[in-house]
């Protein structure tokens, strides 16, 4: 026990410390690192969620998009249209998308493999399509969700995009933490539990339907808060903000991360920054043809995504670790 | 009338759909892999097809390089990738995802590939036969020769797989080792070889599809991303274990879809998919054709 | 042990980084960013990959072909123009980060030629192009909510509203169908539903709509369309989307023998002849297609300015073919390059909004329907004219040797006949107003 609450306090200095660390970090860059900033917080959100489903409870599914863009909706309606708090309207994300997750949960959580994601896939194309069909939804210019300009207190030079990196950050972090202690929490033991011997895991009382709904609704949640997140970021949601693309980007940076654990989730969720950024500087310093213009972004970022599952099939996190072991010795 | 024309409609959207699956189920079966890539190794084959009927004028030359190209694209791809792929990672739930994930990566890279030689503007192919309904009497049906040569040409590739399956050595070493890998290693088969002729196969198939689709529709790097989906969704149908539950969950779909579009509306297309596709993993969880009950754990 | 000395190391390498990031970023600038004595550099946002791409991808390209020509004849007032494209692959997420791209790192002056609703209106905001004035000219979508100016201050959009585009089209079916009903065949997001709700203000909503999802239009699905709309008494079908999906209707019309049987009306969108007859559709289905169109067609040689474009084209974009997309291009870039003078030596982001306000409706320009630019309205063109597309793909005027042109506006108001007559082409294409 006492070995536990050790290392529940140490994850909690931890995060605060690096929670303390941003903060500083946002004082000393630039708007636009600011918002790449915020945008790796929200993808690292995202990446947790799809981590917590997949690395523990055993489920893959390719339509986290979908769940964002329950959240996304939730959250613009919210302060839009019933004019709530932003606050408000970011919890309402995670309870709507919560919800959703659950009897959506209750429905695939039970399927095998690729059903599950499967089904998934053919969420994340009808769900967003579906937006279209009402009205009240906004089409495509969407519904705004804007979260305001930085209290006045901070001064005049706090930027919106460090605000958006402030919200962002904060959100992320407090979720992680979140994540990260249920998944160190008997729910984690017994999510791997049935993840790794289903049949042993139920004859040793566990309740594997039930466990994978509530990883399914948990999941959902967080992924609601970060589809909440995109949208502030990129002002209003509509329904092509939740193409089937961003599903498939979330799971590459899963996988760059590597699936077992939460800790490499800010270099996955970097990757999917980072890398887009490198490509467009390799092209502009190339030069080149126009196809060869819109062709190589593409080419560099599958390869990239190749590359990770062959050689640091369980995340880059793991390699150093396993380089570790053996230079101790 | 209406009933009778949706119908038609249904039956030529069902079997292009069929094809799709059937590619994705012949690889489900020997690799336990959902292979996204397809989308990309039918567009590539389906170029390399293209090339052909340019340079000779001939519609047929270029099906047959389609699905040459699209059986070798297949193998190489098993060959050169997957097998690395399964050395590497073996255990853990990465083995869950990884498979995945290559085969998305594959498909972008394909992509681009195609992209930088064909360029992402349209290339048409022109049909052997015209796309021009029958006539009875002064109507003309929403269903001609081209609709027909893609109907024979699923019934024929069922039929080959089918034979291939049934009677051959080959056929029961695919199923063997799809069933259980580790004892038809230890009974001598060579699982890997067989795995790969799988993916050869199915590249056929895809190739296949994609001259087909493509000689109705239009030729661009992107142009089989929708098929993919709806293949995808048609196998799950059909149980994805199973050939003819690939074809019956193609027509299933098909006939869903356009039925959806006549009665309904436009719209409902991707939720009447997505409803279906609910409704029989919750009523029929074993899928409508497959034997064993894999679905559930 | 292992996670404290992580959380060391990572505590290092995060200041390391954070230190190394913020000595990159340059300080801030007393003048608008962008301009120098010899410079500007102007951006874009717009799709060059994907299925829009395939759509629009000439866009950027065809622009940067005519601004280097320009450099060539001595830029804008001794400034050279460059083009800082960035590709959005016409996803709102994409276009809101390239933007913002464009704005903080690649330190443009203006932005040009942005396109599609869905991602722009994203970019807009996120990018804080209201609050830093920066210049969004010639934004390539015909949705309305655009030319709100209280939401969209530094906004132009080019293209006339979809709403104009229906209105005016019901008022061709007015006097030159007799007024018949009609179904309409529309991509189910802004762009169908502008269009309804044009149509619903001319007070001729459609007898039968279908909206349709994006890329869910195959041959069978067009074919089960088109076999019920045969079943009613209609005679008219307007195509309101992409080229690709007017396509794939007319050669389901081909194949279900309904030709000569429905009349098709495309839209300006919808309606490009070479991507037509590139997808397939026979020549003798496009003889008599009707299309709306504000500019001169595309492969009308003896057109002053489709002659002077396509020479340009042909130097400056070889391997290009010419097309309605190259046409838009460059004439977005010729009124740039007229909007950059307008604005006088002393460049200013201020200056030049202000210049296309009070100057913006006399630029020259291909459109055969006049410019609207005003201190109160953001909307480009303001019209259409309607013609009938022949075997070869030419937009010819649908009644008589000229086009007559259509204006009227996205609200209530009338739709009218314009006599307006176009400025000339200034000499050789190149500007020499202020």
């Amino acid at each position: 026990m006492q070995s536990r609450f050790d290392s529940a306090r140490k994850r909690f200095i931890a995060f605060v410390l690096l929670g303390w660390i941003l903060l500083l970090i946002s004082d000393r860059v630039g708007e636009l690192r600011n918002y790449q900033g915020a945008f790796v917080a929200m993808y690292s959100l995202a990446i947790a969620c799809l981590i917590l489903l997949t690395g523990y409870s055993g489920q893959l599914s390719l339509g986290q998009g979908a769940l964002m863009a329950v959240g996304g909706y939730s959250a613009a309606l919210t302060a839009t249209k019933l004019s709530w708090h932003p606050v408000v309207a970011l919890i309402m994300a995670v309870l709507v998308a919560g919800l959703f997750g659950l009897i959506i949960g209750f429905a695939v959580a039970r399927l095998s493999g690729p059903y599950l994601s499967g089904t998934t896939l053919a969420l994340a194309i009808a769900l967003p399509s579906l937006a279209n069909t009402f009205p009240s939804l906004g089409a495509e210019e969407g519904i705004i969700f804007d979260v305001g300009k930085a209290p006045t207190r901070f001064g005049e030079a706090f930027s919106q995009y460090k605000w958006f990196f402030w919200i962002s950050a904060l959100a992320a972090l407090i979720s992680i933490w979140l994540i990260a202690n249920l998944l160190a929490s008997k729910f984690g033991r017994n999510w791997k539990a049935i993840r790794d011997n289903q049949t042993a895991a139920a004859l040793s009382g566990l309740n594997p339907g039930r466990l994978k709904v509530t990883a399914f609704a948990i999941s959902s949640a967080f992924s609601g808060l970060a589809g909440a997140l995109l949208v502030m970021l990129i002002s209003a949601v509509s329904p092509s903000a939740f193409p089937l693309s961003l599903s498939f980007l979330i799971l590459t940076g899963a996988v760059v991360t590597g699936v077992y654990n939460l800790r490499g989730v800010v270099f996955g969720a970097l990757v999917l920054v980072v890398i887009p950024e490198i490509a467009d500087a390799v092209v502009t310093s190339l030069g080149g043809s126009e196809r060869l213009t819109s062709t190589l972004p593409g080419f560099l970022v599958s390869l990239l995504l190749i590359l990770a599952v062959l050689f640091t099939p369980n995340g880059p996190g793991h390699l150093i670790h396993f380089r570790k072991k053996n230079t101790k010795k | 009338m209406k009933l009778f024309d949706t119908f038609l409609t249904g039956l030529s959207t069902g079997s292009i759909y069929s094809l799709m699956s059937i590619a994705l189920v012949l690889v489900w079966r020997s690799t336990r892999v959902i292979n996204f890539a397809q989308a990309g190794q039918a567009v590539l084959s389906t170029y390399v097809g293209y090339e052909i009927i340019v340079r000779t004028n001939s519609f047929w030359f270029g099906l047959i390089a389609a699905m040459i190209a699209g059986a070798a694209i297949g193998a190489l791809i098993d060959f050169f990738f997957m097998r690395a792929l399964f050395k590497r990672v073996k255990s853990g739930p990465i083995v869950l995802v990884a498979p995945v994930v290559a085969t998305l990566g594959l498909l972008g890279i394909i992509q681009a590939i195609t992209g930088f030689i064909w360029g992402l503007d349209n290339k048409s192919i022109t049909p052997p036969v015209t796309t021009g309904g029958f006539t009875i009497g002064d109507r003309t049906l929403p269903f001609g020769p081209l609709n027909l040569l893609i109907v024979v040409a699923v019934t024929v590739s069922l039929l080959i797989l089918a034979i291939i399956f049934q009677r051959t050595n080959i056929g029961l070493s695919l199923r063997a080792s799809a069933f259980s890998p580790e004892i038809s290693k230890l009974s001598g088969i060579k699982v890997d070889a067989i795995r790969t002729f799988g993916w050869a196969l199915s590249g056929a198939a895809g190739g296949l599809a994609g001259i087909l689709f493509v000689s109705n529709s239009a030729l661009n790097p992107n142009a089989m991303d929708v098929l993919l989906v709806f293949g995808f969704v048609s196998a799950v149908i059909g149980g994805l274990d199973s050939l003819i539950g690939a074809v019956a969950g193609g027509f299933v779909l098909g006939m869903a879809i356009n039925f959806a579009v006549a009665y309904i509306d436009t719209q409902m297309i991707f939720p009447t998919t997505f409803l279906i596709l609910i409704l029989v993993l919750l009523l029929k969880p074993s899928g409508l054709f497959s034997r064993s009950k894999g679905r559930r754990d | 042990m292992i996670r404290t000395r992580n959380l060391k190391r990572l505590v290092i390498a995060s200041m390391g980084v954070g230190s190394l990031v913020g000595a990159l970023v340059a300080p801030a600038q007393a003048a608008d960013p962008g301009v120098t004595a010899t410079t500007i550099k102007l951006g874009i946002s717009s799709p060059t990959t994907g299925s829009a791409g395939r759509v629009y991808g000439k866009l950027p390209g065809a622009m940067k072909a005519y601004f280097d020509y320009i450099n060539a004849n001595g830029g804008v007032n001794g400034r050279k123009i460059t083009l800082v494209h960035r590709d959005d692959k016409y996803l709102p997420t994409l276009a809101a980060t390239q933007t913002t791209n464009l704005i903080l790192k690649d330190q443009v002056f203006a932005l040009v030629g942005a396109l599609g609703t869905a991602t722009h209106s994203k970019a807009y905001t996120a990018a804080a192009l209201a609050a830093k004035n920066v210049p969004d000219l010639f934004v390539n979508t015909g949705y309305s909510g655009f030319a709100n100016k209280t939401k969209y201050p530094t906004t132009f959009t080019i293209l006339p509203s979809y709403a104009m585009e229906a209105k005016v089209m019901a008022k061709y079916i007015k006097d030159n169908l007799a007024g018949q009903p009609f179904a309409l065949f529309a991509q189910a997001d802004e762009f169908g539903k502008d269009g309804i709700a044009g149509f619903t203000a001319a007070k001729t909503p459609p007898a039968n709509t279908q909206l349709y999802p994006t890329s869910s239009v195959t041959s069978d699905v067009a074919k089960t369309y088109l076999t019920a709309i045969s079943a009613t008494p209609l005679k008219l079908v307007i195509l309101f989307g992409t080229t690709d999906v007017t396509a794939t209707v007319l050669k389901a019309a081909e194949d279900l023998n309904l030709v000569g049987k429905l009349t098709f009306m495309a839209g300006s969108v919808g309606g490009d002849a070479n991507t037509l007859l590139a997808l397939g559709v026979k020549p003798t289905t496009i003889d008599g297609l009707v299309a709306a169109s504000f500019f001169p067609d595309a492969k009308d040689t003896t057109d002053a300015y489709v002659s002077q474009f396509m020479e340009i084209n042909t130097k400056y974009n070889p391997g290009v073919t010419f097309d309605n997309v190259v046409l838009q291009g460059m004439n977005s870039a010729m009124l740039t390059v007229q909007a950059l003078r307008a604005a006088g030596k002393d460049l200013t982001r201020a200056g030049l909004i202000s210049a296309i306000e009070s100057k913006g409706a006399t630029f020259a320009s291909a459109g055969l329907v006049p410019l609207n630019f005003s201190s109160t309205s953001r909307i480009g063109y303001n019209g259409y004219w309607f013609g009938k597309l022949n075997a070869k793909g030419e937009l010819k005027p649908a009644t008589g040797t000229t086009p007559v042109v259509y204006t009227t506006d996205s609200g209530a108001g009338d739709v009218v006949k314009s006599d307006y007559k176009r400025l000339p082409l200034p000499a050789k294409g190149i500007p020499t107003n202020s």
